[in-house]
């Protein structure tokens, strides 16, 4: 009877220890600049996106929704991507996804806008373990302040892949698309934090 | 001596009668009746006899297709439904003579010739967004037409893109095979869309869009002022697809469904091209603010509206989803702002769960419904 006692005992403190594991949170990777004023910041740039992905559009994809999931916030203006391209252009910036300081400076003298967002798609692609799949994404913002080219804000964010339940009942996980939103999503909420 | 003398003078005739012929036909033009421009509302548009000169068919479905015979489709339809069609030979003449090669569209130049000189009282440009006849067939076409005269405008603007299998019916007895039968279904659908829309009989082709089409991130910017009516520019998109055309599709897309909207008076895309082309506007990475500023200017358009196309695929055979993702950017000529953005993407099945109820076969179809949904958000949110 005791030992029954204690097995039921055990059981019901591994179940409390994954549940409490459950509760934990994912770390923080973000970092905020504590000197910056970020409600200063009304229109932002946002630099082509560098890719480390072995999809070629996948950084113009990633950076389409970046842009319109920041816009549709309505707290910041996102300058459009032709007039990125023109100063761009206008100042001959060799590397556009990792500007210099200087760079940074005469490039938002042009666009006027307050700060630059750059970033970059590390994994944009169909992960496979065994008979199943799911898709991942990877991907890192920094944002650059207009006047020192200083950086203020770093995030960055991994979405999707596959799970205990896809690895036990199959599926192919959650459509691009859908983890993509997931992933900007959460970059804008830290950025917003 | 004598000879040079004479020869001199009878220049010096020629010349002074050259110089004279300019003025008089001027003057001629002064003085006669100036001719309206055609417009949807001028009873001569719903009139018989209406004189139309059908364009060559532009081909956007990047593959070969007997665009003959679809054109002569095309000018069948018309007579039979009161037109009447300028002779082929003189159109021909026409754009021989005018160096046309661009079928896509008209501009303010051409379209006052093309009156001019065929007495054509508006034009019919018919472009090919889709053509399959591996079974089960597929096919696209979009459809306008613009009046002729120093202000081309569109008068209607239709489109049909259909499969084979999109009802397949009981034991697959609706099927169509051919895709002969199946283009002529295509031009039924457009030429019924044509004279209810001149008999007055329906206003709006336009039903409610569907929740699952809406644009899954979009903004709009206070600066808008809803059921106020815009003069919008629709530049072709960017395209990043594998599609070839696929942004000149979207934006044929959006100016029929802007035109549908009513909130918004669309610039003829052929007259937005040529300034273009006059401006070298290259949109290398988007439209910038100042190319912006100067393409809403010439045109005296309120809003330009561009955009990027990701993905427009079709697919060949019975499996297999058409899919489209697109992003939409509108400018506004006053704050210079983007007063629109939005993203899409579907696929032909989404929301299908049951026996492919509600399924969407070419990603026309598809880009229809979404462009539609963004309009409808754009001029009512």
């Amino acid at each position: 009877m005791l030992m029954r006692e204690k097995n039921i005992f055990k059981i019901i403190l591994l179940l409390f220890i994954v549940f409490l594991m459950s509760c934990a949170t994912a770390k923080d990777t973000s970092y905020h600049d504590p000197n910056m004023d970020f409600a200063a910041i009304k229109t932002v740039a946002v630099m082509p996106f560098e890719n480390f992905s072995r999809d070629n559009l996948a950084a113009d994809r990633v950076r389409d929704v970046f842009i319109n999931m920041l816009l549709s916030t309505g707290e910041v203006y996102v300058i459009p991507t032709g007039e990125v391209s023109r100063g761009v252009v206008l100042v001959g910036i060799t590397n556009p996804s990792a500007p210099s300081a200087e760079e940074i400076v005469k490039f938002t003298g042009i666009v006027k806008a307050d700060a630059v967002i750059t970033g970059a798609v590390k994994e944009y692609e169909t992960v496979r373990s065994g008979t199943t799949s799911a898709n991942v994404i990877s991907m890192s913002l920094i944002m650059l302040e207009a006047r020192t080219g200083k950086i203020v804000w770093t995030a960055s964010s991994t979405k999707g892949g596959i799970n205990t339940l896809d690895r036990l009942f199959g599926g192919g996980g959650e459509p691009m698309n859908d983890i993509t939103e997931k992933a900007v999503n959460e970059l804008i909420n830290t950025f917003f934090k | 001596m004598l000879l040079l003398g004479y020869f001199f003078f009878a220049c010096l005739i020629c010349l002074s009668g050259c110089a004279g012929s300019a003025p008089k036909t001027a003057l001629i033009i002064a003085g006669s009746e100036p001719e309206l421009a055609l417009t949807v509302d001028s009873p001569d548009y719903r009139a018989e006899g209406l004189a139309v000169a059908v364009l060559p068919i532009q081909n956007l479905s990047g593959a070969p297709a007997p665009l003959k015979e679809i054109k002569q489709s095309l000018i069948y339809k018309l007579q039979k439904n009161g037109f009447r069609t300028i002779d082929d030979k003189v159109l021909e003449r026409f754009m021989t003579f005018h160096r046309i090669r661009y079928t896509g569209g008209i501009d303010a130049d051409v379209a006052q010739a093309l009156r001019d000189e065929t007495k054509a009282d508006a034009v019919l440009i018919t472009s090919l967004e889709l053509y399959d006849d591996k079974y089960p067939p597929k096919i696209a076409l979009i459809s306008r037409l613009v009046s002729a005269g120093d202000k081309p405008a569109i008068l209607w603007m239709g489109n049909a893109g259909l499969a084979g299998d999109d009802s397949a019916g009981i034991l697959g007895l609706s099927l169509i095979e051919e895709a002969g039968d199946l283009q002529e279904k295509a031009l039924n659908t457009l030429f019924r869309d044509l004279s209810e829309r001149r008999s007055g009989k329906s206003e709006r082709g336009y039903s409610q869009y569907k929740k699952k089409y809406l644009p899954k991130i979009s903004y709009r910017s206070p600066v808008m002022i809803p059921d106020r009516k815009y003069t919008v520019a629709v530049l072709p998109f960017i395209n990043e697809s594998s599609r070839k055309n696929a942004g000149d599709i979207v934006a044929l897309h959006f100016v029929r469904q802007l035109r549908e909207a009513g909130n918004f008076e669309v610039i003829e895309p052929g007259i937005v091209r040529q300034e273009l082309l006059g401006l070298r506007i290259i949109m290398e990475g988007g439209m910038s603010v100042a190319n912006a500023s100067l393409v809403l200017g010439i045109l005296d358009a309120d809003l330009v509206l561009s955009g990027r196309v990701m993905d427009y695929q079709d697919y060949q055979g019975t499996e297999g989803s058409p899919q489209v993702d697109f992003s939409v950017t509108v400018i506004e000529r006053k704050s210079l702002e983007t007063v629109w953005s939005s993203k899409s993407y579907n696929r032909g099945d989404d929301g299908v769960y049951f026996f492919d109820r509600g399924r969407i076969n070419t990603a026309h179809a598809i880009t229809s419904e979404m462009t539609r949904a963004v309009v409808e958000l754009m001029a009512n949110e």
